[in-house]
């Protein structure tokens, strides 16, 4: 599929109901791709990542996901330090993320809905959808993606697994690492790249 | 009698936290450097040193026995078994709920309680009346929450895990107000609350493990979703009052000139 169904028509006349029901649309084809991506046989391992990776990009704000997540300590890091960061935070990241959705590969997957919700920035709205995994019949993965559009383009802000923000517990947990630390954002990139390398 | 083992093992434990200092031991508010302080207040866990102590005595009961039943009981129990026990376990909890539910004042789910538990007398407990609807888990923190109490410093409590001042508080309450403890006895309490471990930490298996393998800091990350997932069941899932979350002005902002975004605070 194109790249191009990323970018959804908008219009300021019932924007509001139109960036939820875009949303929903946007989460559905992004979730198809990926599972079937993660799920086709005739791509190699590092074939896979790489689409992955790619897709990732595409459609989660990866750089705003990572500077949020570094939290008040972004103001502290040397340029050198932020742009080692965000490339550590994405290889990560994408690794994490390619692991929870090999679970969920061949899964059946449903879009339950959307709500509003609000944004922290005031020219962006946000949409809650809400979908299920069913990984386990008995015990069903509820993910809510959190999705914003600045009007011209729509990408994933957050992922919430059964109510859990990631950005949030990812920012909670390096700001401890950091804490830790010494106050030193070095500490947390010499722990992403262990992370990374291992 | 196991009951008494359990406390006397218990204060024994505790004992010997406090004989080694761990209790006493303090995370000290860095006061010479501001992003560093707003880190240790929104943290809110001054006791990090003792808790990190519990919280490694309680990740050994989880390795070496919550973790193998849980296995045991998704693996080797009988599937159409697992149903009737859930449903039983969940429906024991309702009472509770239900006069946590009225005390918050809130009536729509104290019918709905009121209802599941009902519903299920006919089936001994064993059936689920409502499956289209999720049961109502209400408790004393939670109470507390509606009624505006902070939560307080974080408290990682031997055994019974992750906790704070607030629903620490909640806990001791619910032991003395919980209907099941007097209709039966103490020890249909502490079973239901061992089975309502065992059935929960069945269902988060992987997910346990994907937090443990995928985590710079654990005891961080275990931090972080147990706030969070208070914090939605006081509000009871609305999202109106959603944390800060990321944008994807963000994404083109200049990253040294840009304004901190503000961090989530607890």
């Amino acid at each position: 599929m194109s790249v191009g169904f990323f970018t959804v028509p908008f219009s300021s006349a019932g924007a509001a109901d139109n960036h939820i029901a875009a949303s929903v649309d946007f989460i559905r084809d992004l979730a198809n791709q990926a599972i079937s991506m993660l799920s086709n046989p005739s791509l190699n391992k590092a074939d896979r990542r790489q689409k992955f990776r790619n897709l990732f990009a595409e459609s989660f704000a990866v750089k705003g996901i990572g500077l949020y997540v570094l939290g008040r300590y972004r103001k502290r890091a040397t340029d050198a330090e932020l742009s080692e960061y965000l490339t550590l935070f994405e290889d990560v990241i994408v690794n994490t993320w390619a692991d929870r959705f090999t679970e969920y590969a061949g899964q059946k997957f449903e879009v339950n809905g959307a709500v509003d919700t609000p944004s922290s920035s005031k020219a962006e709205m946000a949409a809650l959808v809400r979908s299920t995994f069913f990984t386990d019949p008995s015990s069903p993965v509820e993910i809510e993606w959190r999705v914003a559009t600045n009007g011209k383009i729509y990408k994933v802000v957050d992922v919430k697994v059964s109510g859990l923000s990631l950005a949030k517990t990812q920012q909670d947990e390096f700001g401890a690492v950091i804490r830790a630390g010494g106050n030193k954002v070095g500490v947390l990139i010499d722990k992403l790249r262990e992370m990374r390398d291992s | 009698m196991r009951t008494t083992n359990f406390l006397s093992g218990f204060g024994k434990f505790v004992l010997a936290l406090s004989l080694t200092g761990a209790l006493g031991a303090c995370a000290l508010a860095p006061k010479d450097d501001p992003d560093a302080l707003a880190e240790y207040k929104a943290a809110n866990d001054p006791f990090e040193p003792a808790n990190r102590l519990v919280f490694a005595a309680n990740s050994a009961v989880d390795a070496f026995i919550l973790q193998p039943i849980a296995v045991i009981y998704r693996d080797l129990a009988p599937d159409e078994l697992k149903p009737p026990f859930e449903n039983l376990i969940t429906n024991l909890f309702m009472p509770i709920s239900f006069i946590h539910a009225l005390l918050q004042g809130d009536l729509e789910r104290a019918e709905m309680a009121a209802q599941r538990f009902v519903g299920s007398l006919p089936t001994l407990l064993l059936g689920d009346p409502m499956p289209n609807k999720p049961p109502v888990h209400e408790d004393a923190g939670q109470t507390l929450g509606v009624w505006g109490v902070e939560a307080g410093p974080y408290v990682m409590l031997p055994i019974l895990g992750p906790s704070n001042m607030r629903d620490t508080t909640g806990v001791i309450i619910d032991f003395f107000v919980d209907p099941v403890r007097y209709l039966g006895q103490t020890r249909w309490s502490i079973g239901r609350g061992a089975s309502d471990a065992v059935i929960d930490r069945s269902k988060n298996i992987d997910t346990v493990r994907d937090l443990q393998r995928n985590s710079l800091d654990y005891y961080a990350a275990v931090r972080s979703p147990y706030r969070q997932r208070r914090e939605a069941q006081i509000v009871n899932g609305d999202v109106r009052n959603e944390q800060p979350a990321p944008t994807i002005g963000l994404e083109s902002e200049s990253v040294k000139n840009a304004v901190a975004i503000k961090p989530g605070s607890n």
